[in-house]
């Protein structure tokens, strides 16, 4: 009688052995190695993806305006960061040279020899030059009769007037060289220690009052929003003269924008505190400054009066504050081009006479860029943008526990059926074959389909483990007939009738002897049947009937279906949304079906004896 | 029992069959808390009256005991009357019927070029066993077989349609023959087989790993036997002998394999469909599920699916006792 730890033993060593072999198939190895890096990637997937794969937020908690949530991290649709070190996607400045017919220029029936505007097709950072064209062939120049400015209402107009005398005739070419600009721009925060939680951050700031004698403004290492440290601005009203204007104290933060493309979007936020011995209001004024056009954009003033406590502000959240009107797109208007720019607060006092106290925290601005992550963010919706890479990352997960435990079940349930079937017989076999026949007529998609929807009707959500017991249910049939089959030949064998004439049991013998038969091809079964639950579950979730909650690579592709940009845009653009998570799938589906091709040729006797 | 007595046994087992899943479909949908009359009223928000609902109720038959109910919707599947969609209010199988016929016709051609080149490629591949050409079919049908169907119509699409402009990359027919359908019948078959092309194509490519790796097993189990041998010994040419002795043994599984591919084809058609906007089952499921489930529609859908499954195993099941004596006498 062998020991039970020498039974173990022997079954390691066969289990290595078997191992051993499939290592030495090509595509046993392929296989193996496959699914051991996915399951790699599988368990480590927080490690590896940064970023929450569902509801992702840049810091949640620490900025309170935004609530328990912080900020985005990241602006909708953004291209891989990576974009921007390809040589063939187009990047920095671009002279665009727009040709127009001079009767496109006719402003209100006005002669040409007044003014004129064109209307370019591009944002303009610039204009170059525009001249005329006639059709004898000789050209002139326009010259502007004032010098151009920036007009953030009107990005892509230029107002000209023809200097020269006479007319532009009907069909004169008019030709107008600008300068505008693309870039894969990475997302800049502004503050690193936004929080002010040492008196180092404050030296990117800088502080500008108009009347050093009444406004100081310095660092103040007890106070702030969570008591670590904030910016105090102390106005000594009781000390105004009559001599003395209005006054004002300004905090900015110098940056360079580096990119010809503007910021897709950017958030703002700022907690302040105004403390006062009697009611006492200021006006805070956020701006942003472009030293190239040589403008301040104000973003938003907030009137705040002096309650004692903090009150946080990212635009446009609450009503009191007003919202300034730049324009349909700020970013285009504040960043047309590379420039040195600053971002400022500006804190107005109208109580003139009023001793006020300001304390300034949680200062901070992004920019958010068109580029991100490794593969870029989805489209947002319903919640902030994602990062496309972390959901993958999350996804193996999902996909592997899925794929492995519908297998498991379902082969398990196909190996206890077929035994019984086939040892027992009868009435028993002929109830779980019909049963099983009738479950293989079945088309599972449709019936999967209606399934879930009435589920989803009835309970509201689909989880994950529904979607595992449909899978397990009507995936065992196949294996329970061929364990059948083999039962009913082995049942027939010597040893089975010498194992029952020494008085074994039934249970007895399908434990001792049935199952180690039969058991190789449950290797087999395991490995083959994982694509298939895989690729159902990914199926399921790309009709948008899969577990909304959790991040999984066929939800992944329902959020491109339903989000129209294959209509938009085309399916090259935003490659990057789709293929990696049908890769996936693909590669772990092969990497199952290829270990378990190995298996059987090494498991099977029949395929063995042939080679 | 003769072959009459065989085809009869399977028509008793057809019959069964479909009234089993109409059984299915049933309990599915008796599964629903309360009754579906409730999830229709939910929509209007508490706006009718006790009077008005119980008129509906009875209208749908709903207030009628479970049994009665079950035989009335036995009725209702076997004349194809699915009811009226909740959200046109037309009869369901309408709006089933072009679909239904597009869908066969898609299915039916993947499925015919799938099965003769995949039996053909499959032959070869067992023929030459362990030859590069075999490892190349096999590993690339294992890859095929494990690619998710919407991957490849994707790259179907990018590279035929977006890539090439060879076919439209969707729908069924040109938008212009909704004004003016063409009178040539040439010019009509032309035009709808370039619309096909691509989702049939993508099935194609779904299906046809599954019958290589098939037919090459089914082969090799059987050209190792004495018979083959025999054959071989006559001096009987290889060609003969591969499709004449081995091939005609081994077509048995591949006949009832069949019917289990047709339901598998179902499956990746629902997807092929939805990709190409083909206007059939596929793209009638997608409209039923998206933005909100049309329980009626989908229900038709498995229904007849179910049916369409049955009737392939019930011709594969004919075909097989015409081929193989042993199953009219056996």
């Amino acid at each position: 009688m062998a020991t039970s730890k020498a039974r173990l033993s022997f079954t390691f060593k066969r289990l290595r052995n078997t191992m051993s072999q499939v290592l030495h198939s090509k595509r046993g190895a392929l296989g193996f190695t496959l699914i051991f890096l996915f399951v790699i990637i599988g368990v480590f997937a927080p490690l590896i993806a940064p970023y929450d794969p569902i509801k992702p937020f840049m810091d949640p908690g620490q900025y309170p305006a935004y609530g328990v949530n912080g900020p985005k991290i990241a602006e909708k649709l953004c291209y891989p960061s990576w974009y921007k070190y390809v040589p063939w996607i187009q990047k920095g400045s671009i002279n665009v040279r727009e040709t127009f017919n001079s009767t496109v220029i006719v402003v209100m029936g006005q002669k040409f020899s007044n003014v004129t505007s064109l209307s370019l097709t591009k944002r303009i950072a610039k204009p170059l030059g525009i001249k005329a064209i006639f059709k004898n062939g000789s050209s002139r120049e326009l010259i502007p009769d004032k010098e151009w400015t920036w007009d953030p209402k009107r990005l892509r107009v230029i107002d000209i007037n023809w200097k020269a005398a006479g007319d532009l005739p009907n069909g004169t070419l008019v030709e107008a060289n600008y300068l505008t600009g693309l870039d894969i721009s990475d997302t800049i925060v502004l503050m690193d220690d936004y929080k002010f939680s040492s008196k180092e951050s404050c030296s990117v700031l800088e502080n500008q009052t108009n009347n050093p004698n009444l406004v100081s403004i310095e660092y103040n290492s007890q106070d702030g929003f969570e008591d670590d440290g904030c910016i105090q601005i102390t106005y000594l009203g009781s000390k105004h003269t009559a001599s003395d204007g209005e006054a004002n104290a300004t905090l900015l933060l110098p940056f360079e924008y580096s990119y010809w493309t503007p910021p897709a979007s950017f958030d703002t936020h700022f907690s302040a505190r105004v403390e006062a011995t009697v009611r006492t209001e200021v006006i805070i004024r956020l701006w942003m400054r472009n030293e190239i056009l040589d403008e301040t954009f104000l973003i938003a003033t907030f009137p705040l009066s002096s309650t004692g406590i903090y009150i946080h502000k990212h635009p446009p959240s609450t009503n009191n504050e007003t919202k300034v009107n730049i324009g349909p797109y700020p970013e285009r208007s504040i960043f047309p081009l590379p420039a040195n720019m600053s971002y400022g607060l500006t804190i107005d006092f109208p109580n003139k006479e009023k001793d006020v106290t300001i304390y300034i925290d949680n200062f901070q601005c992004i920019l958010y860029g068109n580029s991100f992550g490794l593969l870029g963010t989805d489209n947002g919706s319903p919640y902030p943008p994602r990062d496309i890479f972390s959901t993958l990352v999350h996804g193996t997960r999902v996909s592997l526990v899925v794929g492995i435990l519908s297998a498991l079940f379902s082969t398990t349930i196909g190996l206890f059926l077929g035994l019984i079937a086939g040892y027992v017989g009868g009435i028993t076999d002929e109830t779980v074959m019909r049963f099983a026949d009738l479950l293989l007529v079945l088309p599972t998609l449709p019936l999967f389909i209606v399934l879930i929807s009435v589920m989803s009707a009835t309970y509201g959500l689909v989880s994950m483990w529904n979607i595992i017991i449909l899978i397990t249910f009507f995936g065992w049939m196949g294996f329970s007939r061929s364990v059948r089959s083999m039962v009913l030949s082995i049942r027939e064998r010597p040893f089975i009738e010498a194992a029952k004439a020494a008085g074994g049991g039934k249970f007895y013998i399908i434990t001792k002897h049935m199952i180690p038969n039969v058991f190789p091809l449950v290797y087999v079964t395991l490995a083959t049947s994982v694509p298939g639950a895989i690729i159902t579950e990914a199926s399921l979730s790309w009709l948008g009937l899969g577990d909304k909650t959790i991040p999984s690579w066929g939800k992944i592709l329902y959020d491109f279906n339903v989000s129209g940009i294959a209509v938009t845009k085309g399916l090259t653009e935003y490659w990057f949304w789709i293929f990696p998570p049908c890769v996936s799938i693909a590669i772990l589906a092969t990497a199952f079906i290829l270990l378990g091709f190995a298996l059987d040729e090494i498991l099977n006797p029949r395929l063995r004896e042939r080679r | 029992m003769g072959l009459r007595g065989y085809v009869a046994k399977r028509i008793i087992y057809s019959l069964i069959l479909i009234w089993a899943v109409i059984t299915v479909n049933f309990l599915i949908f008796s599964m629903l808390p309360g009754d579906p009359m409730q999830q229709f009223v939910a929509g209007l928000k508490g706006n009718i009256d006790e009077e008005r609902y119980a008129q509906l109720r009875h209208s749908y038959g709903l207030d009628k005991p479970m049994h009665e109910r079950y035989l009335l919707s036995l009725g209702n599947m076997l004349t194809f009357n699915f009811g009226v969609d909740t959200i046109s209010g037309e009869p369901v199988f309408d709006h089933l019927r072009t679909p239904l016929l597009n869908t066969l016709l898609l299915m039916g051609t993947a499925a015919i070029f799938s099965i003769i080149i995949g039996i053909l490629l499959g032959v070869i591949a067992a023929y030459k066993r362990d030859s590069i050409l075999d490892t190349t079919l096999t590993t690339g049908s294992l890859v095929t077989y494990s690619v998710p169907i919407f991957f490849v119509g994707w790259i179907i699409i990018l590279f035929f349609a977006v890539q090439l402009h060879w076919f439209p990359s969707g729908g069924i027919a040109p938008i212009e023959w909704g004004r003016n359908p063409p009178t040539n019948v040439l010019q009509y078959m032309i035009g709808r087989l370039t619309y096909i092309f691509l989702p049939a194509l993508t099935l194609f490519l779904f299906s046809v790993g599954g019958w290589i790796l098939f037919t090459r097993a089914c082969i090799l189990e059987t050209i190792n036997e004495d018979y083959v041998l025999t054959a071989r010994a006559k001096g009987l040419k290889e060609t003969t002998v591969l499709y004449k002795h081995v091939l005609k043994n081994a077509s048995l599984p591949l006949i009832t394999n069949v019917a289990l591919a047709f339901a598998f084809l179902v499956s990746g058609a629902i997807i092929t469909e939805t990709l190409f906007s083909y206007n059939g089952m596929g793209l009638a499921t997608w409209r039923a599920i998206y933005p909100t489930p049309i329980l009626p529609v989908l229900q038709a859908i498995f229904y007849i699916s179910g049916l369409l499954v049955i009737i392939a195993n019930f011709i594969a099941d004919l075909l097989y006792g015409v081929i193989d004596p042993r199953v009219r006498y056996g």
